[in-house]
């Protein structure tokens, strides 16, 4: 197999990308100066050798922990969990959330093979119980799909007896959006989440 | 709601054609196995995009061709004119759904577009088959005239499969447990629907069934849930039912290793009565073939009341050669309702043109020989 096919072949692999993008890419870096696509070689290179699960939280870092644990501002008294590292970035940018986070790298699935011992939970249990009584609520951002749901589920069954709050992310209408538009099942979950004005 | 021109490419034994539909519908005529079904599965394909035969898309493909295309054009009104086309490539398994040249991000938002019901020789299995022949038909029926049911069913049968597969597994019981809210907070919609439909439609099923049964029988409908539901009536109600059912069936499903119940062992019970035969019977265990076909007949003129009252259209009727096994006094009387029931469109096939009895000689013949159509 030829160079230009066999990296149009990795490239293949990736999300999103199918053979023709992956040809297309390859020529594009082709038509480039060698430098780019060398630049582009050592940054892959660079992300797998020094790029790992952060100790504490598990998202994604190259030091001992990430930039969310690492900062002294950030209250330690709450701990958002997500499925995956590139949600902790949506939370990030809504500028509202000054706790902590935890990734579990992806949510309880039995058709899958996914249970527990396949995501980061011990870590987070330990945490929360080493931490004597310092983490004051545990906030579950998973889903709202189906084994988001079941995740959730299981998560405040173990963290509830550690003595921390468990909250969920509200559900509901868009912002910006019209009650009109809004499917029912959200607009039933925007009712009985209802707050006081 | 009519179907105006229907195009097809290679489905089945049809060949290419492009055909345009008389407003009142038409009378295909032709011996066995030159396709007369082949054309009503390509016409309800628009629907529900699938085979009514149960056919996998693969199979409708002609032979030796990569892909099928059927093609509608459907007027609600004069105004409202839809273009329904859909397309299945055998290679890349892929089925494309488009309407007014509009890929749909989702197939079920484009279900249901022609309104139609259709009545087939298969549809004594639903009386005469086991429960999930009738589930199929409740699921089918309210995915096609109740917003939120399929998505809802689809939710339910996805938690459903997470649930036994823990269970297979043998998992620790709080690792099956987190399923059970999914299925209450899911299942709990599709028992809700399933029972108000009944409850809804019993009263129709049986005028509709003394109408062409024409002597002292008679049939009833309820639905039967394995939760128990009698005077459950707010949602909150059967959910709280449906959650304490589940939590005493709990042995039960580590036992049998899958969950045992809920809306999946759901039944929709026809009843027989009256005819001499002392208390009601369970139409399956008793019935006699006629009285099965004209419970299944029952069930599908119930099926068009639904789209018109629920979609507030005159439904587009297909029949597939069904009243050629009924006796021919319970055949007259189910052609009488068909044309009093406000039906639109029809079209139906038969071997015969004699066969033909529908609206008088108003419908116009076509014939179709070899899969070919000639008007």
């Amino acid at each position: 197999m030829s160079l230009i096919d066999q990296l149009a072949e990795d490239l293949a692999r990736l999300p999103g990308i199918g053979p023709k993008t992956a040809l297309r890419l390859v020529y594009h870096l082709m038509k480039g100066t060698p430098g780019d696509a060398r630049r582009l070689a050592h940054s892959i290179r660079d992300l797998a050798d020094r790029v790992h699960p952060c100790g504490r939280c598990g998202n994604f870092t190259e030091h001992d922990l990430c930039t969310v644990c690492a900062d002294p501002r950030r209250d330690p008294a709450v701990i958002c969990v997500v499925e995956e590292p590139y949600e902790v970035g949506a939370i990030e940018r809504t500028g509202r959330y000054s706790g902590l986070y935890h990734v579990l790298g992806g949510r309880l699935s039995p058709l899958d093979g996914v249970g527990p011992e396949e995501l980061n939970m011990t870590t987070l249990l330990e945490h929360v119980r080493g931490a004597n009584g310092i983490v004051k609520e545990v906030i579950v951002a998973t889903n709202p799909s189906v084994e988001g749901e079941a995740t959730a589920v299981y998560l405040e069954g173990a963290l509830r007896p550690l003595g921390p709050r468990v909250t969920r992310l509200a559900r509901g209408i868009p912002v910006g959006s019209d009650l009109e538009f809004v499917d029912g099942s959200t607009l039933g979950e925007a009712l009985l989440g209802r707050r006081e004005m | 709601m009519h179907l105006t021109e229907l195009r097809i490419r290679d489905f089945r034994n049809l060949g290419s054609q492009d055909l345009e539909i008389p407003p009142e519908g038409l009378a295909l005529i032709g011996d066995n196995a030159q396709g007369k079904s082949n054309f009503l599965e390509a016409v309800y394909y628009l629907e529900t995009f699938r085979s009514f035969r149960g056919a996998s898309d693969e199979r409708l493909v002609a032979l030796r061709e990569e892909m099928f295309r059927v093609v509608g054009r459907v007027a609600t009104t004069d105004q409202d004119v839809r273009t329904v086309a859909v397309a299945y490539e055998r290679r890349g398994k892929r089925k494309k759904v488009t309407v007014n040249g509009s890929e749909l991000g989702r197939l079920g938002d484009a279900l249901g577009s022609l309104a139609a019901v259709l009545f087939s020789p298969g549809d004594v299995a639903l009386v005469s088959g086991g429960p999930a022949e009738r589930r199929r038909f409740l699921d089918v029926v309210l995915s096609l005239n109740v917003p939120g049911y399929l998505k809802a069913l689809q939710h339910f049968r996805h938690v459903l499969s997470q649930r036994n597969t823990a269970l297979k597994d043998e998992s620790p019981p709080d690792l099956v447990r987190v399923w059970d809210e999914g299925l209450v907070r899911w299942g709990t919609f599709v028992l809700l629907e399933r029972r108000a439909w009944a409850e809804e439609c019993c009263g129709a099923f049986r005028a509709l069934y003394e109408a062409v049964a024409g002597d002292t029988q008679s049939a009833s409908l309820r639905y039967a849930p394995g939760v128990p539901l009698e005077g459950r009536v707010s949602e909150q109600d059967v959910a709280a039912a449906y959650r304490q059912a589940i939590e005493s069936s709990w042995e039960r499903d580590v036992r049998s290793r899958s969950t045992i119940v809920g809306p999946h062992r759901d039944d929709l019970e026809v009843t027989l009565e009256g005819s001499g035969s002392g208390g009601p019977l369970d139409a399956r265990g008793f019935g006699s073939g006629g009285q099965w076909r004209t419970a299944a007949l029952a069930l599908r003129l119930v099926e068009a009341r639904t789209i018109r009252d629920r979609r507030g259209r005159s439904p587009l009727v297909l029949v597939d050669d069904v009243f050629a096994e009924l006796d021919e006094g319970r055949s007259e009387r189910a052609l009488e309702l068909l044309e009093r029931e406000e039906t639109g469109q029809v079209i139906l096939t038969a071997p015969k043109a004699s066969d033909v009895r529908f609206r008088g000689d108003v419908l116009p013949r076509w014939h179709i020989a070899a899969g070919r159509i000639t008007a």
